[in-house]
């Protein structure tokens, strides 16, 4: 039977739509022209310029302040949760809690961020960094609690039994069987934290107070104002750290899968 | 002999489903005892509750005279080979086996020699540093062994262990079971639900069905001298005889009345009392079938009947007769008795005869149990 | 006594992000309902007492036509979105295991970047003086003067490219569970290839395609950042007007309003899906074999 070469075509078409875009981005920021369109030969002046802008790397400080800071909170959050949800599964407590695991998934970020600004102006907190940190774990829980619920779903917990029947207690077991084999999956979900807080603009955006400016705030205002090739040298120095990072976490995976013996 | 393990009275419910319903059990010491029922039956729940997994809604656990029924799993000295076997995966062979020395706070020096014996005895020295997913199914299993026989254990609790292993590797495991009890003496309490396993491996069984026991005892006895319907249908094949006792010709025999047929003779140990209903099951081996009329002789019991249906089964070959009213299956090897016999063909006329002693009077009959032995074969839309 | 215990460890594990979700997600919500009736303070706060009047402004024609729109611009989106995402998650799942993960990376990999960076490349590229403009100018497929940035299709286009990697990752993983020989018994039965896709196929990559429909849809309703870099004046979202009247005229009472509004559109298709799945439920399940 011959196989229709046409999906094969399409998804060849959306890869060329998903680079090309971020392709000319790079080219252009090694462009000595200020406007992309024609090439005035190569060169570092943006990148050189960029290590001038002192907002940058403040707001770059600040956004990695408050990454970390929102990783481990959300963490310990989403994974006690992400336990209730798996031990005590049936519950009507616990389909309570589901729902309210998953809902701020399912809501536009905007209506999060409304609701959470208007919350923080109600309550009269003084809106910055710790408003920030407050709105993204909200929104990084459920993230956490349902990718540790996976990895727990998938987990055979024989494996604790067979612990406790060799003699470990029930923390011991938890200690040295549960959380050794839960680690890449918590690694996953601190990345996945990490990354969803680093990029976060829109949330940001409405409980950010004055001072209190992140790196996407800082590309938007630069975006709004028309600082391009500025933009072009941070989004390439952007990109090349989001491929290392998925680069490397791929190799890390495989290379735990391969001593797995897949 | 003491007893050593002792169940009293084990209750446990799940929601709706009664798994275990007032299971008394008692095992001696070093003695392999086979749990075996079809899935379902409660075996692995009482398995639970040995370990320790599962707390039993009524009933006490004795280990060695003491109540162990509310003991935590680590606190028991009984471990679990698994029917997965629950190898840690992030853990090599070797950090497997020494698992429980190490929770046990053992000194390193001891628990590297204790490491080093097991490997030995179960010959996979060279995988000790490799990850349980790269060894086969049958090394896994070994290691399973390894693991919890390191803790010398009371007892060994086996869910069964051979159940993820192909037919060859399981000859040869069920082999090496057998050599590893003879060596350590260790009371093994062996769940399955393959009859073969629990007969070859266990000195008694006891055979569950929907929570309760059914009967306990060494193999032979079990097979030969069944007491339920269950038994009977369940461990190996039968056929399933109704009639009522009419008199007592000798001393421990009964003349049976079954519609239909001559009437039998048959074994009663039981004392059954004349004029009662009761079932006979005669298993199918144990019925000789022949197309001449065989002597008579006293508790010989002889019936005419008709092939209905031959079944080459390789070393067998099945007969289904119509006698009367009554189908019975018989199973007959090809070892011929006379070089001239003329083999048996469909619609023969033929006698199927068996021994008074062969034939047993069920105490306990469920007509369901009917549907556990095989059916006649059916010609497509006879109902 | 043993059942106590448990309780108390459910609770335990479950306060923690209970509080805080309740705290900081619940509680907000509901006050987006609440504040929309307080009338709003020149400062930029929230007054006092009670009043309809912003829910009434909303019948506005102005923000009716914007709803409509918002409607409309995510719909087609999605479309487009489920037209790309349906045969790339198809060939994803059918190719060899080695280009299968080499695919996957290519695909995640945009999941992964900065989702500013890449309106903002579109934008660097529709620009007058950008890449694409000058193709198309010199094939003369556009008006030298013609601007490809600031309007509807440019919204739609940068929507498409932002949403189309989640759209692809719930029918890659519903295709890979696919079993490919339900579509030969198809063939065998004498569907030509299109049918057995559209017959078999599809029905049976249904659970993905539903995910990726509301993956898409409803950001793309909340959407604000897109049409407020690529878009214009004319190609304005509830959005971009939930912004405005918190960033420019401050007013919080009018912008709840409008947030009830897009609540309402995004419990609309999330209801439907799950009465859908609901009805589905209610199917019976087969009857056990009664041989064994």
């Amino acid at each position: 039977m011959k196989r229709s070469r046409f999906p094969y075509i399409v998804t060849g078409a959306v890869l060329v739509f998903f680079y090309l875009p971020i392709l000319i981005l790079v080219v252009d920021s090694f462009n000595a022209s200020r406007f992309g369109g024609a090439w005035r030969g190569f060169s570092f002046k943006w990148y050189v310029r960029l290590f001038h802008e002192p907002a940058i790397w403040t707001a770059a400080r600040n956004t990695l302040f408050i990454a970390l800071f929102v990783t481990f909170v959300s963490l310990i959050l989403g994974t006690t949760s992400a336990l209730a949800l798996h031990r005590f599964a049936k519950t009507r407590l616990q389909r309570f809690h589901y729902t309210l695991i998953y809902t701020p998934l399912v809501v536009p970020e905007i209506l999060m961020g409304i609701s959470l600004l208007m919350a923080f102006v109600a309550a009269g907190v003084r809106l910055g960094m710790l408003t920030i940190v407050l709105a993204h774990v909200t929104f990084c829980i459920s993230y956490v609690a349902l990718v540790v619920l996976g990895r727990l779903q998938d987990f055979d917990f024989t494996i604790i039994e067979a612990a406790r029947d060799l003699g470990a207690s029930s923390w011991m077991a938890t200690r040295r069987v549960l959380i050794p084999m839960l680690a890449p999956g918590l690694a996953a979900a601190g990345l996945i934290a990490f990354t969803l807080s680093v990029d976060d603009f829109v949330i940001t955006f409405f409980v950010a107070g004055p001072g209190a400016t992140t790196l996407p705030i800082r590309v938007y205002s630069m975006i709004k104002h028309g600082a391009t090739p500025l933009i072009n040298a941070l989004s390439t120095l952007l990109l090349a750290l989001t491929f290392t990072t998925v680069f490397v976490s791929q190799r890390l995976s495989k290379s735990v899968a391969l001593e797995g013996g897949q | 002999m003491a007893e050593f393990f002792e169940f009293k009275n084990v209750s446990k419910r799940f929601g709706s489903i009664q798994a275990v319903d007032g299971v008394s059990l008692e095992i001696k010491r070093g003695e392999f005892f086979a749990l075996l029922g079809p899935s379902g039956c409660g075996k692995t729940t009482m398995l639970r509750v040995a370990a320790g997994f599962e707390t039993p809604d009524s009933g006490r656990v004795f280990l060695d005279g003491r109540d162990i029924t509310d003991l935590s799993p680590n606190r028991r000295r009984v471990n679990t080979i698994f029917q997965s076997y629950a190898l840690f995966p992030h853990l090599t062979v070797r950090d497997n086996i020494g698992f429980g020395l190490q929770i046990a706070k053992k000194p390193k020096a001891e628990i590297g020699r204790e490491v080093e014996a097991m490997l030995s005895l179960i010959r996979l020295e060279d995988q000790a540093d490799k990850k349980p997913d790269l060894l086969s199914g049958g090394q896994r299993q070994r290691v399973a062994v390894a693991r919890a026989l390191i803790n010398k254990p009371d007892v060994l609790l086996l869910d069964e262990p051979l159940a993820a292993l192909d037919l060859k590797l399981r000859q040869r495991m069920l082999i090496e079971l057998d050599l590893i009890h003879d060596q350590v003496g260790i009371t093994f309490l062996y769940v399955t639900h393959d009859q073969g396993e629990a007969m070859s491996l266990s000195d008694r069984i006891a055979v569950m069905n929907a929570g309760r026991i059914e009967q306990i005892g060494p193999p032979a006895e079990i097979y030969e001298a069944p007491r339920t319907s269950f038994v009977a249908a369940f461990i190996g094949d039968t056929n399933f005889l109704e009639g009522v006792v009419a008199d007592h010709p000798e001393p421990e025999y009964s003349r049976l009345r079954i519609d239909g047929l001559p009437d039998v003779m048959v074994y009663n140990d039981k004392q059954i009392a004349d004029g009662n209903k009761v079932f006979l099951s005669v298993r199918p081996e144990k019925i000789q079938i022949s197309r001449d009329r065989p002597e008579s002789k006293t508790k010989r019991n002889a019936v005419p009947a008709v092939v209905e249906d031959v079944i080459y089964l390789g070393p067998t070959t099945k007969y289904w007769v119509r006698a009367g009213n009554h189908r019975l299956q018989i199973l007959r090897q090809h070892a011929r008795f006379f070089l001239d016999e003329k083999p048996i063909r469909w619609k023969d006329d033929v006698w199927v005869f068996w021994h008074g002693d062969d034939g047993f009077m069920l105490e306990r009959f469920r007509r369901d149990d009917e549907k556990l032995v095989a059916a006649p074969p059916q010609k497509v839309g006879d109902e | 006594m043993k059942r106590l215990r448990r309780r108390g460890q459910e609770i335990l594990l479950t306060l923690p992000s209970f509080f805080w979700l309740s705290l900081f997600f619940l509680i907000p919500t509901a006050l987006v309902f609440i504040l929309a009736f307080r009338p709003a303070d020149p400062f930029g706060g929230i007054g006092r007492g009670w009043t309809t009047a912003t829910i009434k402004g909303l019948a506005d024609p102005q923000y009716l036509a914007i709803a409509w729109r918002t409607l409309w611009v995510s719909f087609l989106a999605t479309a487009i979105c489920m037209l790309l995402a349906v045969p790339t998650g198809y060939a994803v799942a059918r190719v060899s295991e080695r280009r299968r993960n080499l695919l996957l990376m290519l695909v995640i990999v945009p999941f992964w970047t900065s989702f500013l960076i890449r309106v903002f490349a579109w934008k660097s590229i529709l620009h007058p003086e950008g890449f694409i403009k000058k193709i198309l100018v010199f094939l003369g497929l556009v008006d030298p003067g013609a601007s490809l940035l600031y309007n509807l299709g440019s919204v739609i286009l940068v929507t498409v490219y932002t949403f189309l990697p989640f759209a692809i990752l719930p029918i890659y993983a519903a295709a890979e569970k696919f079993d490919y020989r339900l579509i030969e018994a198809a063939r065998d039965l004498g569907a030509r290839p299109f049918e057995a896709f559209r017959k078999v196929f599809l029905p049976g990559i249904r659970q993905g395609l539903v995910t990726a429909v509301l993956v898409v849809f409803i950001p793309a309703l909340g959407s604000y950042v897109i049409p407020d870099i690529v878009g214009g004046p004319g190609s304005e979202l509830l959005g971009n007007k939930i912004a405005q009247r918190v960033f420019v005229d401050r007013n919080l009472p009018l912008a709840g309003g409008l947030s009830i509004v897009l609540i309402l559109a995004v419990l609309a298709p999330l209801l439907a899906v799950l009465a859908l799945q609901r009805e589905k439920s209610r199917i019976e399940p087969p009857p056990a074999d009664t041989e064994s």
